[in-house]
């Protein structure tokens, strides 16, 4: 599924959730997230954008790392989320649902009509005047 | 915390077998790095070494399958990768190694200035038929001598002249450097 043209701001808002989503459900070093991100539906994602993540995530604590041997070159750095990375992706899951629910309420409301509210409010100005 | 785990991945992660890159690739990729280094000099040392570790292993791998040049153009610019890599820092970060380069130019400038003015000098003696005069500067007496026989330029290093170099050169240091950013409140990144 792709979705066009996104604003990149909501992609960074919700990187580390789907990072650390993503790594919940098995280990990987970057390159392979990414490719798993795009796989997902995520098409336009961009390389360089998930490595940066992926070292604050571990700077925080919320993914830990192991490297593993490669026949390709050196050493992958593979990671997987943190018991505290686990907590963090309940809270943004939860955080999320809410601000979509409250996102999906606001673009289903009907849209108010305009010309009702100048028009009271004229009315209304025009009684003070009085 | 990144353990060590010296034996092949798996059976957990996928752990692609692909041809080593070739010795053209290797250079892109080393030279893909060099810039990467230069744009993260304001990383902490040993966390930029790391970061690069990492890029050159995942580079190495992807590239076996999908060539360099595409492994390359996919991870995009280096310095957008490292500009990626400081905004999730949350400060801002001095810039020593630029810092360091403006205040070898600088004192390299006020020492060509210095040789310039000998030079002349010499020039003006010759001009007026040859001679010594000796001038004094910053508390450093110059004698500069030219006749048919001798050019040279004799003195005396004296605190006032090391005192001029060191300045222009601190200066040039923290303006370059961006050292100010020291004292920059951490922030939590945005994303």
């Amino acid at each position: 599924m792709t979705i066009p043209d996104r604003d990149p701001q909501l992609l960074k808002g919700v990187l580390p959730m789907l990072v650390l989503r993503l790594l919940a459900d098995e280990e990987s070093y970057g390159w392979e997230l990414v490719s798993r991100l795009q796989r997902a539906g995520l098409t336009d994602i961009a390389t360089g954008t998930v490595y940066p993540v992926l070292g604050r995530l571990e700077r925080e604590g919320q993914v830990s790392s192991r490297l593993v041997a490669s026949t390709s070159g050196p050493a992958r750095k593979y990671y997987r989320p943190t018991p505290v990375g686990e907590a963090e992706l309940s809270r943004a899951a939860e955080g999320w649902a809410a601000l979509t629910r409250t996102v999906a309420e606001v673009l289903g409301a009907p849209p108010a009509d305009g010309n009702t509210s100048a028009t009271t409010d004229t009315t209304a100005s025009e009684g003070a005047i009085r | 915390m990144t353990t060590i785990d010296p034996t092949p991945s798996q059976p957990g992660p996928a752990a692609p077998r692909a041809a080593r890159p070739g010795l053209a690739a290797r250079l892109r990729l080393d030279y893909y790095l060099i810039r990467l280094d230069w744009h993260l000099q304001d990383y902490p040392g040993k966390a930029a070494r790391a970061i690069k570790r990492e890029i050159k292993a995942d580079l190495l791998t992807v590239a076996g399958e999908v060539g360099m040049t595409a492994a390359l153009t996919a991870l995009g610019s280096p310095a957008v990768l490292a500009h990626g890599y400081l905004a999730e820092l949350g400060r801002p970060r001095p810039r020593l190694t630029a810092g360091a380069i403006a205040a070898g130019l600088a004192i390299g400038a006020v020492w060509y200035m210095q040789v310039a003015y000998a030079i002349g000098a010499l020039d003006t003696l010759e001009a007026v038929g040859g001679g010594t005069a000796t001038l004094t500067v910053l508390g450093a007496s110059m004698t500069y001598t030219s006749t048919s026989t001798t050019i040279s330029v004799e003195g005396a290093f004296t605190w006032q002249w090391l005192a001029l170099w060191l300045g222009v050169g601190l200066v040039a240091f923290v303006i370059a450097s961006r050292l100010w950013r020291l004292r920059s409140p951490a922030q939590r990144p945005v994303a």
